[in-house]
Parts: C-alpha cells; structure tokens; sequence
C-alpha cells in the first residue's frame, strides 16, 4: 500500500510529460527530427528513473525531488514551445542538474566537516564578488554574469548558496562563537550587509532582496540577541528610503511599479506586457502554443510565468504556486525533524532560498510587489540558476535524511 | 529547542502567507482587471487579427453605411465617411492612437473573433473567418446631422432617444473632432483646454439646475400628507441662506404645478426640508444617479452625494440641481424618458444589431426596464406639469404646432459664473415617440431661450421623420 502510494505521483509526473510533450510535438505541426524525439523520451526516462532511483538510495524525502521535476518539466514545455533550440538546450541543462544533484547528494553526505570550513564559504564569496566586477557583463541592467572564454555563469547563483552555509556554520555554533568574540553576531551583520550592499552595486536587486530575506529570516529563528532583529529591520528600512532617494533605478522600478500603465512605453513596458500576458490567458489559458509569449520580454528566465499563465491559464499558474508552497513546507519539515543543528539550519536555509526567490519573482511579474529580476527556480532557462537550484536540492535532500546530532556524534567518537 | 520550533513555524506561517496573497491577487487580478488590461491598445494582442481579417463596417438604423474597411494592396484601410459625426460614438481604430468608443466596446464581434479562445481556434479550423461583422446603430444619420448642425459653434451636449425602446436616435457632445485626420490634428486636441476627446454626452458632469426639479417634484408627489400650497414671496430663508428667485421674481399662491411651470426656486428649497433628504435621495437614485447605467459606452456615474447628514441649505440647494449635483446629459434625457414611459427607465441602447456578412443578425440588443421610479399615476401628474411648461411656463421656446410637447428648463449655475443652459423633454406628450436632452456648456443664456429651441427642432424632426 505504501509502495502504491508512493509510486502514483512519479505515474502522474509522467503522464503529464508525456501528454504536455504529445500536444506540444503535434502543435508545431510537422515531422519533428530524431534527435529532439531522443532527447525528450530520454529525459522523461532520467526524471522517472531519478525519482524511482531515489526512493532506493536516500531514506529522505522523496517528495521535494518530485516536486522540482514537476516544475521542471513545465519549464522545459513552455521554454520549447516558445523556442526549440533553447528548449533542448534547456533539456541538456536539467539533465546536467539532475547529475549534479545526486553529486552533491554523496559528496556531502560522505564528508562530515561542513560545519568547521565557515572562512573557506566566507573567502570564495569575496572572491566570486571579486571576479564579477572584474570580467562582470551587463545583461539586462545588471552586472551579474562572468564571461571567460566561451564560458558564462552567474557566480551570485553559488554565492547564495555559500551564505546558507556561512549562516549554518555560524549559528550551529554560536555559543564557540560567541566565546571567541562578543560581538560576533554584529560582524556576521556586517558581513551580510556587505553582501547586500556589492549586489546593490551590481544592480541586481532582486538577489540582494533575496539575501536579506534569508538571513533575516534565520536571525529571527536563531539569533539570542533580539535586539539585533530590530537593529536589522530598522537597518534595511533607513537603506530602503536612500536608495530610493540616490538611486535612480531603485526609483524606475518603484514607479513602474505604483503605475506601469504611465510610463508604459519604457520604464513599465516589461510588466505591462507582462499583464497583457496573464490577462490574455484567463483562467484557462489560451492553449498551448496558442497565445504570443513572443510579445514577453525576457520570456525565458524572468516572465516564464507570464508565458505559462497565458497558455496554460491561472489556474495552472496557481498549481505553480502551490507546488511552490508545499515544496517550502516539506523543507521546513524536514527541517523541524532534523536532530543535526547544523544540517536543520542548511535546510530552512534552503528552503526559505527557494521560497523568497520564486515569490520575489512570481510577485513581481504580476505586480504585487516590485519587479526584481530573479529567475522562477527550476523554471526558467539558464544553466547556472538550474545547476545551483539542483546543487541546493541535493543538500536538502541530504538534511532530510536522519543524521546523528553533534553530541551523539562526540559520543560516538568517544 | 521549544522555541525554536516555535520560530520556525511563524517563519513558515510567514511564507505560507505571501504564497497565497500570491494566489489571492491573481485570481483578484483575472477578476476584475483582466478585461479592462486586455484592451489597452498597447497590447499588441489586439492587432494580430487586424492585418488579415477584414473589419466590419458600421450603419446607422436604416442601413446607411457610416464606416468601412476596404482592401488597399493587400492592406486594409478605414474609412471614416464622417469623420467628426461619430467622433464620440464609433470613435477610431488606429495603431498609434488606440481604438475608442465602439470601434473598443465592439473590437471582437468588428473582427468576428469569439471571446473565448478556444471556440475561436476550433472555429478557425473548420472555417477560417476573414471577414468581420457588421454593427447597425440605433442612431438616425439625418437626425444625427441635424443635432451636429444645431449645436455647432457651441459646447455641450444631445441625447435623443426613445422613451419606450431606450433606442438612441442622437448623441452629440461638441467640441468634438475628425477622426480622419487626427494625426495632424493630435497635439491640437489633446492640448485644447475644452476637451473634445471628450464624450460629454456620457462623460460630462454638468450641475443640472432646474431640469433637476422634475425629480423633486416626483419626490413630492411621494411624500404622503404633504401641503402642495406655497405663498411665494420671490425670496426664502432656509437654514440661514436666502434662496431666491430668477430676477426675485414672487410668484404669489402656487402649488407644485405651478412652481414647475414658473421654475420657482422658493417653492422647491422650502418645501424639500419638508420632504426630507432620505426621500429625496432614494428618488434621485432610482432616476440613476449614484448609480451605473449600462450602455454601450462607458458611462460616468451621475452624482447625488449626500448619503450621509446634510443641513437644510444644501438640500435645500440639491432639491432645485445646484451644490454638489452633478448629472451626465444621458442620464437627463433618461429622466425624461422615465416620465414619458410611465415611470420606468429603459436601458439606452446604440447598437441595435450585430450583422454577420452574410446577413444573418448574430445578436440583438432587446428592450429591458432598469428602474421603475414611480408609478403610472404620478408620472402622468409630472408629464401634465412638464406640458404645461411648455405651453404657458418657461419652456415655451419648445412649443410645436399641434403636437403637446412635455419639458423641463434649467439654467444652471457654476463656479466659473457663467451658467449652463438646460432642456430636458418629451414629444408627443400622450404617446412619446422621442425623448431628448439638451445641455449648453457655459453659454450664459436661460435654457428657455436658448437650449429650448434646439430641443424643440430635434423632437419636430425625430416625430416626423424616423420610423421605429
């Protein structure tokens, strides 16, 4: 019985690739060639075998991995749908994703000493900070992507996920920490808050939106000192009011926020056609490679929602969200089961990463909140966001499996 | 560790939160904004079908052609035959400037493209639609004319329709503008401080002056025991304020009759504290006010604002159409079909049908009562008070020949000093055929000397030339 159970939604994830991947071939309306058919029936054999796999080798949850599969293989039918090159490529970089997170799954299951490398997460972020404004590339009003050689990637994609490990390793030992200095709490701050600030200069708002909201979050849950929360909030409300004065593209974004349709012809042309988009799809959505996500910029990466919602309709684009809500929610569980301190804080950390980014986004595409250009986690097309949102998944799915806590480790040793 | 979890969990409240406001504005969004976002002209959506469906012409009642799209060398090209005729009811359809008026409110059946998606695609597998639908009109082209001719050179306002159908025979809002040629015309219009973008018929807010009493009046007429006698002095204090009467004029012993025949002023403001401001308000509101007229245009809500406490000057000063009063010219004209048909409102219909090419009339707009605001026996005692008017009183500009013609004048005071000319009407008295309103914009004359006459040539017009 629990077998059944466990099995039907990898059916069902298989089913709904194989029909989405059916209506899509037989939309294009003409013979497809060999290659793409082998890459597709491939990857929905590496999905359903990854999931069956997993179920055999991690005692974990089996549930987030099933999850992120789901969304990825929206992406992948709404990226090729709207453009077949970059769809298959999309295919070869999940395929990627997936390898590298049963990678990270070993690699950081085997080694047992994340905890005691905090100046090791601390260096390789100065550093990946360090070599983007060296060889950093403006794409989209953000200096945020490293070009060498042939080679691109967004090295703020590994940086986020080194400060889930900065924050783990330091509040999994606060009290040594503590000993070691008073006021270590106030420099980890400060630390942060430098993070924050080179993303700002950056321009990439989005992702320092995202880093506050992470480490926020995790002071809150962790941090004795709670004046400090005060201090944090009452930090980010004082920069928020100046960089609105200083800055004139924290500016644009807020008017074009408070009213796109002024200033529709620059400034509030990405969201209004944004809305076009979702207001065009209904509830239903207009069909399958009926509507024109052509008409959406950045399509790809930051509105891939937009383009979902006009052709499969809000009510797929509410099936996003919630997919989105449970994934948090099991994160946040194995969390609260996890007895290791350090691996329970890597995991909300991680959770709370996937929560805030794919909210920040999906906010801001349909204009609740501020648009923040931020990729929809494994979603949108690009081959660092979905290398480094699957890396992240491995971790998580290694904090979801049962691991002795420190002491019980000491007595071990003993 | 306890409060740990605690933390924890309000963190997870937290996120659980912000997913379903995401949810919640969504669905809110698809609601109540989709419709209104999807047909900024911004969206290219719009335009597609534009290049390869041919879009429907427009006709007034009696099948005339008014506007129609031809094929150019491959491309389709409008034409509007009357460029400023219909500036304010079909408006225009142009990639720069958007689409307006009908050529907005009746894009899809213009284009024969269904509102819903799928229907469309399945349709256009089977048969691919290339050519759009025709839209007829309400509206007489001759009579239409006409209303044009008669106000032109001033601002302001017509609206002719039937009292019984709710057809639209005329709409009229001057300054107006040629659709032909707007991009010459463009900086001109939107930099001219009267507005002609503007359709005053639906959009403007005028203070209605007297006409307004025709509304106290059926609220009097509600007010059980009320004493309809009333020594009029030419002057009368209430509350502090001194109302008074065209050139304090005293009218002498009168009752309601009389006071709408002489536009008294005193009869109305003394009597209204009388009646009451809730009485007052629920009448103005069932003649519309306060409230939304469905219409083929977007119509304006008319304004009787005083839901809450008032002191007896304002309503005295409400009850004969100044302080904060403020009424859409078609909203007037539905005043006066209200009375002509009884005391019910029908809903005011422009297009009559939706033809398809091939002749066949897809959709038509049907007669539908919106309000009933009295009822048959006192709206009969309001049309003999607004014939008399007419005959002996202040309308008397309106009178026609052998035919008993109903009406109201107004003269309307606003901030800018100069006033705002009224007539508001129906014709003939015992079997209407045509209701109309007529509203002069700052044009500093009594609506019985100058909007009266107008009115009177619409309503001669309308009986003897349009055909139901």
């Amino acid at each position: 019985m629990k077998r059944l159970l466990s099995q039907s939604p990898r059916n069902l994830l298989f089913l709904f690739q194989v029909l989405g991947i059916t209506l899509l071939l037989i939309n294009k309306g003409r013979a497809t060639d060999r290659l793409t058919l082998g890459i597709v029936a491939g990857l929905i054999l590496v999905i359903y075998l990854s999931n069956y796999i997993l179920t055999k080798i991690s005692k974990g949850d089996n549930y987030i991995f099933l999850i992120t599969t789901m969304l990825a293989s929206i992406g992948i039918i709404m990226i090729y749908r709207i453009n077949e090159g970059l769809g298959i490529k999309q295919l070869v970089w999940i395929s990627m994703g997936i390898i590298l997170f049963f990678f990270t799954y070993f690699i950081v299951k085997k080694i047992r000493i994340w905890e005691k490398l905090s100046y090791i997460y601390l260096i390789g972020a100065y550093f990946l900070f360090l070599i983007t404004f060296i060889f950093g590339d403006k794409r989209h009003g953000a200096i945020n992507w490293v070009n060498i050689g042939n080679f691109s990637f967004q090295p703020s994609e590994i940086i986020k996920v080194l400060l889930i490990f900065i924050l783990s390793s330091y509040y999994s030992n606060k009290e040594r920490w503590k000993e070691f200095n008073k006021y270590s709490s106030y420099y980890l701050m400060g630390i942060v808050y430098s993070f924050i600030a080179l993303l700002f200069l950056q321009r990439d708002l989005g992702t320092a939106m995202l880093f506050y909201i992470i480490f926020a979050a995790i002071q809150f849950i962790y941090e004795d000192d709670r004046k400090l929360i005060f201090i944090n909030i009452a930090l980010i409300v004082v920069f928020g009011i100046l960089g609105y004065l200083l800055f004139d593209h924290v500016k644009i974004r807020f008017q074009a926020w408070i009213n796109p349709w002024r200033y529709i012809e620059r400034q509030g042309y990405q969201i209004t056609q944004s809305l076009f988009a979702i207001a065009e799809g209904g509830f239903f959505g207009k069909g399958l490679g009926l509507g024109h996500p052509d008409f959406i910029p950045v399509v790809y990466t930051d509105f891939i929602f937009s383009a979902i919602c006009e052709e499969m309709g809000i009510f797929t684009g509410i099936g996003i969200i919630m997919l989105f809500m449970i994934f948090v929610y099991r994160g946040f569980k194995i969390a609260i089961a996890q007895r290791n301190e350090f691996y329970r804080i890597l995991a909300l950390g991680i959770s709370i990463l996937f929560g805030a980014q794919s909210f920040i986004i999906l906010g801001g595409v349909i204009k609740m909140i501020p648009l923040t250009g931020l990729t929809l986690p494994f979603i949108s097309y690009g081959g660092s966001s979905i290398l480094s949102s699957f890396t992240a998944l491995g971790i998580l799915q290694v904090c979801s499996e049962e691991i002795k806590s420190k002491e019980e480790l000491d007595e071990a040793g003993d | 560790m306890k409060q740990e979890i605690k933390r924890i969990i309000i963190v997870l409240a937290g996120f659980c939160l912000a997913f379903i406001s995401l949810i919640v504005y969504l669905s809110y969004f698809q609601v109540f904004k989709a419709s209104t976002v999807k047909n900024n002209s911004y969206n290219k959506r719009l335009w597609i079908n534009e290049a390869s469906i041919l879009r429907g012409s427009f006709l007034d009642r009696n099948g005339k052609i008014l506007v129609y799209s031809e094929n150019k060398d491959g491309t389709y090209i409008r034409n509007y035959l009357y460029g400023r005729l219909y500036s304010h009811i079909i408006g225009y359809s142009y990639r720069e400037y958007g689409k307006t008026g009908l050529e907005l409110q009746y894009n899809n059946a213009l284009l024969n493209i269904s509102e819903n998606a799928t229907l469309n695609e399945l349709k256009n597998l089977v048969l691919p639609s290339t050519v759009g639908n025709n839209i007829k009109l309400t509206i007489s082209h001759d009579l239409q004319s006409k209303a044009r001719e008669l106000l032109k050179g001033k601002k302001g306002s017509i609206v002719a329709m039937n009292p019984i159908s709710g057809e639209v025979y005329a709409m009229v809002s001057m300054p107006d503008f040629d659709v032909n040629t707007l991009k010459e015309d463009w900086k001109a219009i939107t930099e001219n401080p009267d507005s002609p973008l503007i359709n005053r018929a639906t959009q403007g807010l005028y203070v209605p002056g007297s006409v307004f009493k025709v509304i106290t009046a059926t609220a009097f007429l509600e007010k059980e025991n009320l004493d309809m006698n009333y020594e009029c002095t030419g002057t009368a204090n209430v509350g502090g304020y001194e109302f008074s009467d065209y050139n304090k004029k005293a009218h002498g012993e009168i009752d309601l009759e009389g006071a709408l025949v002489n536009s008294c002023n005193t009869y109305f403001t003394t009597k209204s504290v009388e009646v009451g401001k809730d009485l007052i308000l629920n009448i103005a509101e069932r003649f519309l006010l306060n409230n939304e007229i469905p219409f083929d245009l977007p119509v304006k809500s008319s304004q009787f604002p005083y839901k809450g406490f008032i002191d007896k000057t304002e309503l005295a000063a409400a009850s004969i159409g100044q302080g904060k009063v403020l009424v859409t010219p078609l909203n007037m004209a539905l005043v006066a079909s209200g009375i002509a048909n009884g005391g019910q409102i029908v809903k005011p219909i422009l297009v009559k049908e939706i033809i398809s090419n091939d002749g066949k009339v897809i959709r038509s707009n049907k007669t539908e009562i919106l309000s009933t605001v009295t009822d048959p026996v006192k709206a009969n005692l309001i049309k003999e008070m607004m014939v008399e008017v007419v005959n002996s009183g202040t309308g008397t500009k309106a009178r026609i020949k052998n035919i008993k013609v109903a009406g109201k004048t107004g003269t309307a005071e606003t901030s800018s000093g100069k006033s705002h000319a009224w007539f508001i009407g129906f014709a003939p008295a015992d079997s209407p055929k045509v209701a109309v309103a007529v509203v002069l914009e700052e044009e500093s004359a009594t609506g019985g000397s100058s909007a009266a006459p107008i009115a009177r040539e619409i309503m001669l017009y309308a009986i003897n030339n349009i055909k139901e």
